[in-house]
């Protein structure tokens, strides 16, 4: 009931329709450059298809859409949960036998409520497009979708719980320069170059933020491999939801209620 | 068991000592008003009860259990001082929420929320959104989600602030028909008559400590009235 009313209540912020408006003009985009075709090149008057184009192109297109939801995800839990507790309505509800835990988690799941109609939204419109125009498989886009929920649920998790110790807008800045920088290694990272220092750590350790959305596209660039461990990739994108969640839970739990 | 127990409590925030070895106890079905100057410790000491903040030493026990435990506040209601509610709920969506959260089931929840709209004079209003309604109206919807599910013990911080006369008198009523039908009751009010006329004892709290507690009658020498006593306690 509680994430119900969570849901609810994150549904009437008035970035809601900002954020419709913003996907509904993405997937434009996405059907404006799928309408192209298949690139071709002729050779000795014959053209040729180049399918391996289009399945880079998907992927990118695909990549892209991805990350955006996950930053979604980080800019909603930005304030759900300090919004209650700074304007006192939290202060009923923790009165009651509800548990800090609760609580918090039902606040997540708001915002992820969302995040993840907008998911499906988006990435299912983008993949239903790229499908149907350029034969790109629909598996590797159900395990990259799975990579993308696994990636917002950590990214939200860590910034609601940064967003206890920042301000609004402080968190939202920090979410998304970290959100940057994780994907951008990571993007580094698959191309081959050899990471050192920080950049490895993030790389190696880190949340797969974009990683695992590549490595789970890999299908569409074949015979173009990806340098990296799918099952790996995954267990980190699990470890990492589940670490940041838990990471909230506790501090949660520690802070004065403000009165 | 009793409904509230402080021993030995303290609460330090930083340098600053909010409540320093504060220790009383609220009787089931007693009626106990804390009363004293602005940063006194009043709310701090509601604050604990309800777990918002923890003790940095002694022991609270509210319903005989440890405030961080949830249990603790079942059959519990709260009224703070600074009454916020979620603006864009309608009345009667707020107050099913609450009925809820208070453990009412769901063949009893549109009859205990019917009932307590009408005893808090806000029938009408059941559904409008909370941000269309004055502050006097917002009051009396904090007065009916805390009587939702007939609670055993009840917490209340300033419980009559921007009610209108009338409405200061429904409060009392309110609160003395609880306390009639068993509810502890613990009132945090800087409203000296308010506190006398609800109240079985009286805890005079100053500088985070219990100046001096008991029946107004102990409370008040010859010739005093309990503002006088007050005053009296607080310059000591």
């Amino acid at each position: 009931m509680l994430a119900g009313e969570a849901f609810r209540d994150a549904m009437r912020r008035r970035i809601v329709p900002v954020i419709a408006v913003v996907s509904l003009l993405s997937l434009v985009l996405v059907d404006g450059c799928t309408a192209c075709g298949t690139p071709s090149v002729v050779q000795d008057g014959v053209p040729i298809e180049l399918p391996t184009i289009a399945g880079w192109a998907a992927l990118v297109i695909f990549g892209v859409l991805a990350l955006w939801v996950i930053v979604l995800a980080g800019v909603l839990a930005s304030d759900h949960l300090v919004e209650p507790l700074d304007d006192g309505s939290a202060s009923l509800v923790l009165a009651r036998p509800v548990g800090r835990s609760t609580f918090a988690l039902t606040r997540l799941v708001g915002v992820l409520g969302i995040t993840f109609v907008t998911g499906a939204v988006l990435l299912g419109g983008g993949v239903a497009l790229l499908h149907g125009r350029h034969g790109v498989s629909l598996d590797p886009a159900i395990w990259a979708g799975c990579a993308c929920a696994l990636g917002a649920v950590a990214v939200a998790a860590l910034s609601m719980t940064a967003s206890l110790f920042l301000s609004r807008l402080a968190t939202a800045l920090a979410m998304l320069m970290a959100v940057g920088i994780v994907s951008g290694v990571n993007a580094i990272g698959l191309f081959g170059v050899e990471l050192g220092g920080v950049s490895w750590g993030i790389d190696r350790f880190g949340p797969p933020l974009a990683s695992a959305i590549v490595r789970a596209l890999a299908p569409w660039i074949a015979p173009a491999r990806v340098p990296a461990d799918a099952f790996e990739l995954a267990v980190r994108s699990v470890a990492w939801a589940v670490a940041s969640v838990s990471l909230l839970v506790v501090v949660f739990r520690r802070r004065d209620i403000p009165s | 068991m009793n409904a509230i127990e402080f021993t030995g409590v303290s609460k330090w925030f930083g340098r600053r000592s909010a409540l320093l070895e504060v220790s009383f106890a609220l009787p089931r079905g007693s009626a106990l008003g804390l009363l004293g100057p602005n940063g006194a410790g009043k709310t701090t000491a509601l604050r604990l009860l309800l777990g918002f903040t923890a003790a940095t030493e002694g022991s609270v026990r509210l319903r005989g259990l440890s405030p961080e435990d949830p249990e603790s506040r079942i059959a519990v209601a709260y009224l703070p001082e600074r009454l916020r509610l979620p603006q864009r709920m309608t009345v009667v969506s707020f107050l099913r929420m609450h009925g809820t959260l208070a453990g009412l089931p769901p063949h009893e929840l549109i009859r205990e929320v019917d009932t307590v709209l009408d005893i808090t004079g806000l029938a009408g209003r059941a559904r409008d959104r909370i941000g269309a309604l004055s502050k006097g109206l917002m009051q009396r919807i904090g007065f009916a989600q805390a009587f939702l599910g007939r609670p055993e013990v009840l917490l209340l911080d300033e419980p009559t602030s921007g009610l209108d006369p009338i409405g200061v008198r429904d409060a009392r009523e309110w609160i003395r028909r609880l306390r009639d039908g068993g509810c502890s009751v613990l009132m945090s009010s800087h409203v000296l008559s308010e506190v006398e006329r609800v109240c079985d004892r009286i805890a005079i709290v100053n500088e985070g400590r219990i100046a001096a507690s008991g029946s107004v009658d102990e409370l008040i020498q010859p010739g005093e009235t309990l503002e006088d006593a007050f005053v009296r306690v607080v310059r000591a």
